[in-house]
């Protein structure tokens, strides 16, 4: 049971700190800070959470605090994501290539010169 | 099993580590203050996965606390920040 | 009786936190969720009718497997775009219905869209539009409306009463 749980935790280890260092070459490679957003949701909605459920098998002692950042984390997460991409359409940052652009006509963006 | 899990979890915690220095060079030397934003958002998401690695290494919880305050702050902080650059003022 | 749900939350938080079931502690925790939820704002969350509560519970149930499958195939597809040393992006911003008559309904899927990796909602304005970046307008605009529509009725089981 001890050896399960134990290699059931360095499963989610290694997949977990796989998918952020996945997250932080998406957020090094791709080209403007829209897609970028993507990658970083990904570090902290994959990433995070396998090391705190892992953590939560780790040791018995933190399995509720473990639970609550979960819950936290996926609260709160997209949150930040969505006021740095509003945040970042209203001061004028471009979009690369971007093929389609439904928001244009609604709002008037502005001039982008303190950015 | 167990040795091999100590191997990993020191692995991981140094590749965290190597993250937690990418990122934070990256909003350091950010394009613009947009970007500069979105860097130390994920410098702050993967200095609480440090923590959480921390508090499996010493098995002692009082980490994660730390790493609960550490996550609403760092979130705070990135929304008000964000907030500022969008209005010019906080509230 | 509104504080009484927020007070039990913030009950069962404080349990989590101090991780002690001793009766005096008990006590303490019960004090001080009803001392917080008194100074939360008046107009709080929507409110659920007892007899409605399994029903919820069922329906919420569902809607968070829902949003795990989304937010894992997202993953699957923004890990693959990454990965690959072309990088096939089709990024662009796509006006996305909710569908929904409440606020609350909107920003719950705001928040799903959100979670998943590969749609970020830029903006939503009072019609419930919500204006989502992607990073794959095709697949995107091709399955939306039906992700949307399956999300839309799970959350009206669970907040919209008649």
């Amino acid at each position: 049971m001890e050896t399960v749980l134990q290699f059931i935790a360095i499963l989610l280890l290694v997949l977990g700190t796989f998918l952020s260092l996945v997250g932080l070459i998406g957020f090094i490679r791709l080209p403007d800070v829209y897609t970028r957003l993507h990658a970083t949701g990904k570090v902290s909605v994959f990433g995070l959470v396998f090391l705190l459920i892992a953590a939560s098998i780790l040791t018995p002692l933190t399995v509720w605090k473990g639970i609550l950042l979960i819950f936290f984390v996926l609260l709160a997460s997209p949150a930040v994501s969505h006021s740095i991409a509003s945040a970042a359409y209203k001061a004028g940052v471009p979009l690369a290539d971007a093929k389609r652009d439904d928001l244009k006509s609604k709002l008037s963006r502005g001039k982008g010169k303190d950015v | 099993m167990q040795t091999i899990l100590d191997t990993v979890i020191w692995v991981i915690l140094a590749l965290h580590l190597l993250m937690v220095i990418v990122a934070a060079w990256n909003a350091w030397r950010g394009e613009n203050s947009v970007m500069r934003l979105v860097g130390l958002d994920i410098a702050s998401t993967l200095t609480t996965a440090v923590l959480v690695i921390i508090s499996i290494i010493r098995q002692n919880s009082l980490f994660l606390d730390v790493a609960i305050v550490t996550t609403a702050l760092g979130y705070l902080s990135t929304v008000a920040l964000a907030k500022f650059i969008s209005d010019q003022r906080v509230f | 009786m509104r504080i009484i749900p927020s007070a039990i939350v913030l009950f069962f938080i404080y349990l989590a936190l101090t991780g002690n079931v001793q009766p005096a502690n008990l006590v303490l925790g019960a004090l001080v969720a009803l001392g917080i939820s008194l100074l939360i704002p008046r107009n709080g969350p929507a409110q659920v009718p007892f007899s409605r509560i399994p029903r919820f519970l069922w329906a919420a149930l569902r809607y968070v497997f829902v949003v795990i499958w989304d937010v894992v195939l997202g993953g699957l597809m923004t890990a693959r775009i990454v990965l690959s040393p072309k990088m096939p992006l089709k990024p662009g911003i796509i006006a996305i219905p909710s569908g929904s008559k409440t606020e609350l309904g909107t920003a719950m899927s705001a928040h799903a869209i959100t979670l998943s990796p590969g749609e970020l909602v830029i903006e939503m304005d009072s019609d419930g539009m919500m204006y989502t970046h992607c990073l794959d307008v095709d697949a995107t605009a091709a399955e939306s409306a039906n992700a949307q529509a399956k999300r839309q009725a799970l959350l009206s089981s669970m907040f919209e009463f008649e």
